[in-house]
């Protein structure tokens, strides 16, 4: 189970080799056995001994501020993995092999969408007419990206003509494929959010994206879910033995886990699914929100119906690759694939671009 | 696979570590000598062999038994009872 310690003042320690909190005058024992990760989102007492357990049962200690994104997290001082699979991914990353994994990951993201959209519009004759036409527009960008992919494919030709002749290289292409594969996705994304806004009940309007804070209700669960997600994502990286911050789509920056971003694609449906049902289900209340300057966000009730939707969420099975897996899984043994997919890639072989 | 640990044991430092032993395992007191909660069969075995490794096998008692999720939906439960939910791991996240 996930252990949420949002009281201020609760004490964390160990006891007979458990995890030990008091909160005010209760305490209780609870085994690391039980506890998959724990979420530390107010000011409370930590003993070493107590961190240094949850590490030994590779439990995910994740420090959350005020706002619910995460500040810190603690994981063991080991790889845990080989350095093979990073050095795979390097490769992989300087090739139209990378691209390709992103492209990969945006189409079923974007089958996704559609999927959802689909279920939507056939849950409300209503409004079938309207969400058909958003459908039809991310059908037409799904089918873009199948030429992205030949553009793709005929890139490592022209980089080995290039080194063959010894003339100056061409300019590179995979930054262009990148630039347009990001600029499909964008497209994809908004018209998505545009179609998730009309079947949002009047009482909560959304009118796109907001972080960092929140604008709207839909918006915060939305960033509160993806948080959730991406914690997940980049916990499945590591003990995958992959590298976060080395992505092959999303731009390279100072911290940031471009690989997380890149993974995270055809998970982010679960966030969203969770969301618009916790709206359309009627389980989102006014009362689960507090005003901040420029935005709101998700207070301690707001969290509590959130977080007990989403895990519902993950824990439910889905068939995936001909088993049955629940979603948080699913996440981990993709990561594990992707990590032996790497591990095939020839590391001594020529560059494909300079 | 729900499980009970029901234990009697006669001397106090093998009884405290058996107790101990079955908190660690990730099972819940629900009565002075009675543990229980979901493991697999993996987690039964260990438990069991590290019972064995504490208990004076001539003097004491315990009895390791699953159960079935059908037969647990049927127990009865009367005055000051534990949590049925929190035994059987329904209970997903723990605020605190």
């Amino acid at each position: 189970m996930q252990l949420v310690l949002n009281s201020p003042g609760a004490y964390l320690r160990i006891r007979d080799g458990c995890f030990h909190i008091t909160v005010e005058d209760e305490s209780k024992l609870v085994s690391p056995k039980k506890v998959e990760s724990m979420l530390i989102s107010s000011a409370v007492k930590l003993s070493s001994a107590a961190l240094q357990l949850a590490v030994e049962n590779n439990i995910d200690v994740v420090f959350l501020d005020k706002f619910g994104a995460p500040f810190g997290r603690l994981w063991h001082a080991k790889l845990g993995s080989t350095t093979r699979i990073r050095r795979g991914q390097l490769v992989a990353s300087t090739s139209s092999e990378g691209l390709g994994y992103a492209m990969r990951w945006v189409q079923q993201k974007l089958d996704n969408q559609i999927d959802f959209l689909t279920t939507l519009a056939n849950k409300r004759p209503a409004k079938q007419e309207q969400l058909g036409v958003y459908i039809s527009q991310i059908q037409v960008i799904r089918d873009k990206l199948k030429i992205v992919d030949i553009k793709n494919e005929s890139t490592p030709t022209q980089a080995d003509s290039a080194n063959t002749s010894n003339l100056p290289l061409a300019p590179c292409p995979l930054p262009l494929a990148a630039d347009s594969l990001r600029g499909l996705e964008g497209t994809a994304g908004r018209i998505y959010f545009e179609a998730l806004s009309f079947v949002q009940p009047e009482q909560f309007p959304f009118h796109g994206r907001s972080r960092q804070p929140a604008k709207d209700e839909f918006n915060c669960i939305l960033n509160y879910c993806y948080g959730v997600l991406y914690g997940l994502v980049e916990r499945g990286c590591m003990l995958a033995g992959l590298e976060p911050y080395l992505g092959f789509f999303h731009a390279d920056n100072y911290n940031k886990k471009s690989l997380v971003f890149d993974l995270i694609e055809p998970y982010r449906i679960w966030a969203e699914e969770t969301t618009v049902y916790l709206f359309s289900q009627r389980q989102v209340k006014k009362e689960m929100f507090d005003k901040i300057q420029n935005g709101m966000t998700l207070n301690k009730e707001g969290k509590q119906v959130v977080i007990a939707a989403f895990n519902e969420r993950l824990d439910a099975a889905l068939r995936h690759q001909g088993r049955n897996i629940s979603r948080r899984n699913i996440i981990q043994f993709d990561c594990q694939a992707f990590a032996q997919e790497l591990l095939k890639i020839d590391l001594e072989r020529e560059p494909e671009t300079e | 696979m729900l499980t009970w640990v029901i234990y009697d044991i006669v001397k106090d430092k093998p009884r405290t570590q058996v107790a101990k032993t079955c908190q660690r395992a990730g099972i819940m007191r629900v009565q002075y000598s009675v543990f229980l909660g979901d493991l697999n069969a993996n987690e039964i075995d260990e438990l069991g062999l590290k019972i064995k490794s504490l208990i004076d096998e001539e003097t004491d008692r315990v009895y390791i038994f699953p159960m079935c999720k059908e037969d647990f939906s049927k127990v009865r439960l009367l005055g000051e009872a534990f949590d049925k939910k929190l035994v059987t791991n329904e209970i997903r996240e723990l605020f605190l």
